[in-house]
């Protein structure tokens, strides 16, 4: 209670401190609000980019582009980095608006936990865009509360490897399926994706029953988004199903792992085992010019000028979806050596 | 460490389930008390459920029987078992260290900056020892730290190692601003020749495997045949009693936290190696708790003054054969969470009734 007390007298006066039209919204005009905050036009702004995290290359290249396209375009971007720690970035959120930046843009790592500090962003007079996770639409609504939500469609990207693979493998495969973190967004729908473009129910796209019969996943475990555990966690599942002629790995790192893990044990991954997965990091890019990966579906982290541009369409009052699609390209050995390098 | 204490009138009681003739008290206890179950529990229980573990994959897991199989539990499990080393003789002398996981994120983000290229340090190979030595040698001197608080400042090891485990991995991400480090983006020539902890082969065996094993058996024969070994346990069993009879308890217990963090260090060193990457968030994840587990899983309690070393390599591979097996048969995550904690409880309640 003391604890709370003092952290509200801390941002009221931070607030006061910062820009007292701030505070008018928060206590006078705040109710006004039943849309997201508008943006003025100006010259330069200051924006609150609260990262979840850079412990990857992933989250690194998002930094990376947001930090130039605000350099290219002259504003001024103050981040904050939650170390993959929920709780820190609610804080971290908190101050920012507290420090009456003039518009957040930010993942928010938990969905239900980052949703109550989108209500409080726009009840401080300060519009929000989420870039690659949204929040629980139960508590935040886009247009409503935030802006939109910037970001790939992961379901999809499931089914773009799903579809690949089929090909590459003629229809016929054992494939054991390297999984997320337990959980997550993405380790969810990049399942669901995958496994139901193989089971001919993908939604808008069904595929006649039986089509995909010889495709099937002898195992799928987690291998939580890393390296380390992508090796792991291969290097026990080929002790045991030793028939395996195909991976598919939710992301680039745990393919990385898995391929080193089936290099270990003698096979040669790209001629009887195809590993397919998903990021399309530079790692993955030198893997599939090596021959060990055969494809890498894109998930962008490049989110600054998309970002930026979204940014500018709602400052001139544009009409902006609930979700601002990302579009990800497809890296195989045919565009590989064009991207090499240029990746995350 | 000094002499053999004056009075002889204590004996420490090393419990090694492999050699039961280790400790003639006990021996001539159980003879007596006849067919003592409880007894049998106590000595091969660990290496009796080991031993289960592999019938069971020999009957039950395709190609369990493999060399492949072999290596690669071997390579999994090395770097707990370093850990849980310097764990076990913490725990030997009543304390515990949460701050080796921490610990093993410092080595992690210090190796990395001294094979940027390989100018910096005149020649790449001053380079290449200073990528292996600094990083061990620094989390050795956390390790100090850790000993100070606990003798010095006289703070409960679990506060005092506490310190550490949050500000240490902290300290590691502040180093490098929480950066991942990737070793294909470093210029030292030397980068394959420090990569080889993890990565290369001596004879077919991969040196995380062969340190592993130098280390148990080093350890072992410290904590067994050597003076400092019965002052651990001497320590561990009654400090004051200990103290009285000339056994240098503080230095001891500085002593252990050193090693830990020494071992800690080695441990750090070989993930990123394995990995071709420095993670300073996820290096030693839940390391604490996975060597404290296997310590116990392998018999020694946290009540100090007994330790066994090879029945912490016996803990820790069960656990990993455990978490094996489960894959393999593609049990799903949550399920395998839930029996690897069964089996630490099975563990601590085989541990009750010993003393009872």
């Amino acid at each position: 209670m003391i604890d709370r007390k003092v952290n509200r007298r801390s941002v009221l006066r931070l607030t006061a401190a910062g820009a007292g039209v701030v505070v008018a919204s928060r206590y006078g005009v705040g109710a006004v609000f039943a849309q997201v905050p508008p943006l003025e036009e100006k010259d330069t702004y200051t924006i609150g980019f609260a990262q979840t995290g850079l412990n990857n290359p992933w989250r690194l290249a998002e930094s990376k582009s947001m930090q130039d396209e605000a350099a290219r375009l002259g504003y001024t971007l103050v981040e904050t980095n939650a170390n993959e720690d929920t709780a820190k970035q609610i804080a971290d959120v908190a101050s920012l608006i507290a420090q009456g930046v003039d518009i957040l843009i930010f993942p928010p790592r938990e969905s239900q936990a980052l949703a109550p500090s989108v209500v409080q962003a726009k009840e401080a007079g300060i519009p929000v865009i989420l870039i690659d996770r949204d929040v629980d639409h139960e508590i935040a609504k886009p247009g409503e509360d935030y802006v939109t939500f910037i970001g790939s469609d992961f379901v999809d990207q499931g089914r773009r490897a799903a579809e690949w693979l089929v090909e590459a493998t003629g229809g016929e495969a054992k494939i054991i399926q390297l999984e997320g973190t337990t959980g997550a967004d993405p380790a969810i729908d990049r399942k669901q994706g995958f496994e139901d473009y193989l089971a001919g129910t993908f939604k808008g796209t069904p595929t006649p029953a039986g089509a995909h019969s010889g495709m099937e996943i002898i195992a799928s475990q987690t291998g939580s988004f890393t390296r380390d555990q992508g090796r792991s966690v291969m290097q026990t599942l080929l002790q045991s199903n030793p028939d395996v002629t195909a991976v598919y790995a939710h992301n680039d790192e745990m393919a990385v792992g898995a391929i080193a893990a089936l290099e270990e044990a003698g096979r040669t991954p790209g001629e009887d085992v195809i590993v397919v997965s998903i990021d399309g990091e530079n790692a993955a890019l030198d893997a599939i010019l090596d021959g060990t990966l055969g494809a890498s579906v894109e998930s962008s982290p490049f989110f600054g000028p998309i970002a930026f541009e979204t940014m500018a369409k709602y400052i001139a009052g544009e009409d902006i979806p609930d979700w601002v699609l990302v579009e990800d390209r497809f890296f195989d050995e045919s565009n590989a050596g064009e991207f090499q390098g240029k990746q995350f | 460490m000094g002499t053999e204490p004056g009075a002889g009138s204590w004996k420490p009681e090393v419990s090694e389930p492999l050699t039961p003739q280790s400790d003639p008290d006990a021996t001539r206890r159980s003879v007596a008390a006849g067919a003592d179950i409880a007894g049998l529990v106590r000595r091969y229980g660990s290496f009796g459920a080991l031993v289960l573990l592999v019938v069971y994959n020999v009957v039950f897991t395709p190609n369990f029987l493999s060399l492949g199989t072999l290596n690669a539990n071997l390579t999994q499990v090395a770097t707990i078992v370093i850990v849980a080393v310097g764990m076990t003789f913490v725990i030997a002398t009543g304390g515990v260290d949460l701050s080796v996981g921490s610990l093993m994120a410092i080595a992690a983000v210090l190796a990395p900056m001294f094979l940027v290229d390989g100018e910096q340090f005149g020649a790449p190979a001053i380079g290449l020892m200073l990528a292996i030595i600094a990083p061990i040698l620094a989390t050795t001197l956390f390790g100090a730290f850790n000993g100070a608080l606990v003798t010095i400042g006289g703070l409960q090891p679990i506060i005092a190692t506490l310190v550490l485990f949050l500000a240490g991995r902290g300290f590691a991400q502040v180093i490098v601003n929480g950066e991942l480090q990737e070793f294909r983006n470093f210029g030292s020539p030397m980068v394959p020749n420090f990569l080889f902890i993890g990565l290369g082969e001596i004879a077919g065996i991969r040196p995380q495997v062969i340190v592993m094993v130098v280390i148990v058996l080093i350890a072992a024969w410290v904590l067994r045949a050597t003076t400092f070994g019965r002052y651990v346990l001497a320590t561990g069993g009654n400090a004051s009693a200990a103290r009285l009879a000339g056994v240098p308890v503080n230095q001891v217990k500085f002593a252990v936290y050193c090693i830990s963090g020494f071992l800690a260090g080695i441990a750090g060193l070989i993930v990123i190696a394995i990995n071709r990457s420095s993670d300073p968030s996820s290096v030693g994840e839940l390391m604490e708790l996975n060597a404290i587990a296997a310590v116990v899983v392998g018999g020694t309690p946290l009540t100090g003054g007994q330790a066994t070393i090879l029945g912490t390599f016996i803990g820790a591979l069960i656990i990993q054969l455990l978490r094996f097996s489960l894959i393999a048969h593609n049990i799903p995550d949550g399920i395998t969470r839930i029996v690897i904690a069964g089996a630490i409880v099975a563990a601590v309640l085989a541990q009750r009734q010993r003393t009872s």
